[in-house]
């Protein structure tokens, strides 16, 4: 099976249009191909060679000033499953209650198409061993047990409306990802530990060498972690963890609904100095390091799209809805609709600085160097105070010089707050994901007086 | 243990399906395989703000064939429909092998599968009440009025009310002679509200937070949770939380209602008992355990009032069925019992590679399109004694009852945890007194289930289902319950989550 061709995924549309019964329909075709290889320190564990189809109905009936609708999705394109989803929402929106709020949808549009790459898309099993192979060995040269994924996906997604709109992308992603750490329970909390991760657009761009180095080199240098009480110190906080923060800002920061709600921390303050001045974010799926589709889940053209300049907070992101609500203009961040959630920022970019790592570690003087941050989540979303767990290597930092790695520590702290403590940005951002979902494109950040509150091992 | 009914299987063609593909991968030269066909349909209905913001049905159709192959595993899926899955069996046999034998070379120690996969049989969810048969109009009707409810003040920001119905079917087939057919039927929902007030805004769940609460079974579930004679006590409450005092910081006694200790259970009990974690298979993305895999029948996880039972045969129970996904049949085993731990969770997978003789059937898949890995089933907390009114009147002035789940974090071996709960109160005179938000509790997992000295009994104790549970790499989520009645800790320490929130 291979990714559908925008001809063919508008000709499956168009019939499941032509049969609608309903005043407004959009067809969403989603594909994926997917080839994994995880593993442990004795080898791969699981692995997986598979696609899936996804294809979504949503069928409006215009009732009054608002519309009945609905949607019902099937994994496969054969007619007869489609026609049954067809049929499936148009039963439900016959009985749902008028939506009043609902704007209609959203005419023709030109978007900039994207195509996946092909050598993503035929990287092979034989070729994931290698990758595997090779940082298992260097692993366990070192006594370490290693574990992670090697992973090439390709997608493409297609929309179509009664209205008119008609588009059509695809994206490619390969991701190779090692942790390692000393064996045994407790590993993590006694031992060394340190994760490293490339994700990149190409398969040829992700630097498994560089990955293999950087994990294994700083697990060896996390051994025999000492004790550190937890209280408010300076941080150098690596790419890995500022994502692991700013991956909550995508929908209840930016976003239109917890804007409108007073959840956010937009909420009153646009137009304000809310952070540090060196703090500036886009959210932007052109960037070279994300090139993700040009369109939202309504087919709504997007591009780069400013959210904080210099440490001034713009608007929120919005959706035809949410835009229609707050008297915005549509921002193109609409989620698969209908969706109760409301828009979100998923092309993070926090800009680049001017610091050099060794200029940043500099300023930092004395404090901690954080690599990763683990399981984070909120406390509370209009400050965003977030709490979480450090990983993969705490050091700390001395006159500036790396030394000796700290037992890992939990941080209750205001992002907000941090933001605002921003004291350097380095010079290189890089793609990079967390556990809670979402990538985005982050540098390392200075942040001062980060407030750790308790010890993994108390 | 379950007995399921053994009877012909209503749906030959799919058994004769995941018959053939398992054949088909012996003949090719697998040591052992499996197929498994999964039928998916869902329907959810959610109302926001008073009108249908999201009515969806979506299905789900594939084939998954497993390979066991000199010592490594293969996985290869497609989706349906029938024809399309039956083309596709010779080109999925072909595919996983070719990758188990590229994989082969890098296992350092062979897969082993422990015990055997030869089960045969039927199981259907006991259902009262077929939820896709119930109108759609009676269920817009239950969720509109329950809506309503939590309306009529000016305070109230957001109000939902939604309800998720969902049946899976699995017909599998194994090299061992096993072939199952299971039909699992679950279904929930939830009403919550968000109030803004003096600049605070705060929400309020029923009957939990996150996506509701859900229990095998039909549509009987969603008329028991009473979601409308719950809305506008949900409502207020979220209007006087935002009135609220910030829960202090300080160490006092705990008492948790069963909601908040569901998640206790599912992040401080199941998941580090889960032996793929133990072993460090886990370690990637969500973190290994503290628990070694010695530990069974040495370590003290607790009081001795403390015990979990892992029941995949409990009624009503989100991970109640009659097989895992490795074929293997459900059943009843003690995790910790008198706070000391017993035993691991396992799959045949992790079983083989402990030198385990068999599995304790929780190994798990997220439909047809991932492979099956260890996953928490429905664990839950023994029940003490007494009311919940006895418990908290036998609690000094100043300790905090919370309950329902606002935010949790853990760390990579489950052990420091951290977790805010939608709502508190301040124990004065043996009952409720000061409402208090944003009640924030850490602890260590050992240390804190050490510190349970009450635990109140049968008539407070019912299973709570999580519907969300990430795990593996990639991610799956899974579903599961947990029992539990109220229970105490004492002297846990409550954080400071900033005092510029008050």
């Amino acid at each position: 099976m291979a990714l559908l061709e925008e001809d063919h995924a508008f000709e499956i549309a168009d019939a499941v249009l032509a049969a609608s019964e309903a005043d407004e329909t959009e067809v969403t075709i989603n594909c994926v191909e997917d080839r994994f290889v995880r593993f442990g320190h004795e080898g791969p564990t699981q692995s997986a060679d598979r696609e899936r189809y996804d294809l979504a109905v949503r069928v409006r009936f215009r009732d009054g000033e608002g519309f009945r609708e609905a949607k019902a999705s099937c994994g496969s394109l054969d007619e007869a499953t489609v026609l049954d989803a067809l049929g499936r929402a148009e039963i439900l929106a016959r009985v749902a209650s008028p939506d009043r709020g609902a704007v209609p949808l959203g005419g023709a549009v030109e978007v900039e198409g994207t195509a996946p790459s092909r050598p993503t898309q035929d990287h092979s099993f034989k070729e994931k061993a290698e990758w595997v192979e090779a940082a298992l060995l260097r692993c366990e040269a070192e006594s370490l047990h290693g574990g992670g994924l090697a992973r090439t996906t390709v997608a493409s997604m297609s929309i179509v409306n009664s209205a008119g709109r008609r588009v059509h992308g695809a994206t490619s992603r390969a991701e190779f990802a090692l942790t390692c750490a000393d064996g045994g329970a407790d590993a993590e909390t006694v031992g060394g530990s340190a994760s490293s991760a490339s994700v990149r657009c190409f398969v040829d761009q992700v630097d498994v060498g560089g990955v293999i180095e950087d994990a294994v080199t700083s697990a060896v240098r996390a051994r025999d972690p000492e004790d550190m009480e937890a209280s408010p110190v300076d941080v150098l906080l690596e790419p890995q963890a500022v994502a692991a923060l700013m991956t909550f800002t995508s929908g209840m920061g930016f976003g239109a609904r917890g804007f409108h709600e007073g959840s956010s921390f937009l909420t009153g303050r646009v137009g304000e100095r809310l952070f540090s001045e060196e703090v500036s974010i886009s959210d932007d799926p052109t960037h070279p390091d994300l090139r993700g589709l040009r369109f939202d889940g309504e087919g709504t053209p997007r591009g780069a799209h400013p959210l904080v300049t210099s440490g001034t907070a713009h608007g929120p992101v919005t959706d035809s809805f949410w835009a229609g609500q707050l008297g915005l203009s549509n921002t193109g961040h609409s989620q698969a609709q209908p969706s109760t959630s409301g828009p979100s920022a998923g092309h993070l970019v926090v800009a680049e600085g001017e610091l050099s790592r060794a200029e940043l570690l500099e300023r930092l003087g004395d404090g901690l160097l954080v690599r990763q941050l683990h399981y984070v989540n909120v406390v509370e979303p209009r400050e965003l105070v977030l709490t979480g767990m450090t990983r993969g290597g705490v050091f700390r930092v001395k006159d500036g010089a790396v030394g000796r790695a700290i037992g890992n520590l939990r941080f209750t702290q205001s992002l907000v707050e941090a933001l605002r403590a921003v004291d350097g940005v380095g010079d290189r951002a890089t793609r990079v994901g967390s556990l809670m979902g979402g990538e985005l494109v982050a540098p390392a950040l200075l942040i001062r007086d980060f407030k750790f509150t308790s010890k993994a091992r108390s | 243990m379950v007995h399921p009914t053994v009877k012909p299987s209503s749906a030959h063609s799919m058994e004769a399906l995941a018959r053939s593909a398992v054949d088909e991968a012996m003949a090719r030269g697998a040591d052992a395989a499996d197929a498994r066909i999964v039928r998916c349909a869902e329907e959810r209905l959610v109302i926001q703000n008073g009108a249908l913001k999201e009515s969806d049905a979506p299905e789900d159709f594939g084939i998954a064939v497993r390979v066991f192959k000199d010592g490594a595993v293969g996985f290869a899926a497609a989706p349906g429909p029938y024809p399309a899955m039956r083309n596709a069996v010779s080109g999925l046999v072909r595919r996983c092998l070719a990758s188990a034998r590229d994989l082969a070379p890098l296992r350092r120690v062979p897969v082993r599968l422990a015990g055997r996969a030869d089960a045969c049989g039927e199981y259907a969810t006991p259902v009262e009440e077929d939820p896709f048969m119930v109108s759609l109009e009676e269920k817009l009707e239950l969720l509109m009025r329950a809506s309503e409810r939590l309306g009529g003040r000016r305070e109230v920001v957001s109000r939902l009310a939604g309800m998720s119905l969902r049946r899976e079917e699995q017909w599998m087939a194994t090299s061992d002679g096993g072939a199952t057919h299971q039909v699992l039927v679950r279904s929930g929902g939830r009403v919550e509200a968000i109030a803004r007030a003096r600049g605070v805004v705060e929400r309020r769940s029923y009957p939990n937070a996150l996506e509701g609460d859900f229990r095998s079974g039909g549509f009987e579930v969603v008329r028991a949770l009473d979601l409308e004679g719950n809305a506008e006590r949900v409502r207020d409450e979220a209007i006087a939380l935002c009135h609220a005092d910030v829960c202090p910081p300080g160490q006092r006694t705990l008492i948790l209602g069963g909601g908040q200790l569901a998640l206790q259970i599912h992040e401080s009990v199941g998941h580090p008992t889960e032996l793929d974690r133990v072993l460090g298979e886990e370690r990637d993305l969500a973190g290994g355990s503290f628990a070694a895999a010695t530990d069974p029948g040495s370590l003290e996880y607790g009081s001795e009032c403390v015990s979990f039972v892992a029941d995949s045969t409990v009624a009503g129970g989100l991970d109640t069925r009659g097989w895992d996904d490795d074929g293997v049949p459900s059943g009843r085993f003690d995790i910790v019992r008198d706070g000391q731990l017993r035993a691991f969770q396992s799959g045949r997978i992790s079983a083989g590679r402990a030198g385990a003789e068999s599995s304790r059937s929780v190994s798990r898949a997220e439909g047809w399109y991932a492979p099956p890995i260890d996953r928490i089933t429905n664990v839950s907390l023994a029940p003490g004694h007494g009311s919940l009114d006895d418990l908290l009147a036998e609690t000094e002035d100043g300790a905090i009852l919370a309950d329902t789940i606002k935010t949790w974090s853990i760390d990579q071996e489950r052990r420091n945890f951290q977790f805010t709960c939608e709502v508190g109160w301040e124990i004065r005179g043996g009952r409720r007194s000061r409402l208090l938000r944003l009640p924030t509790y850490q602890g260590s997992t050992l240390d804190f289930w050490k510190r349970c000295d009450r635990i109140a009994g049968p008539e407070e104790w019912r299973l709570w289902g999580v519907v969300n549970c990430g795990k593996g790499n990639p991610m799956q989520v899974a579903e599961m319950s947990h029992g539990a009645a109220p229970a105490r800790f004492r002297g846990v320490q409550f954080v400071d989550v900033g005092s510029r929130l008050a």
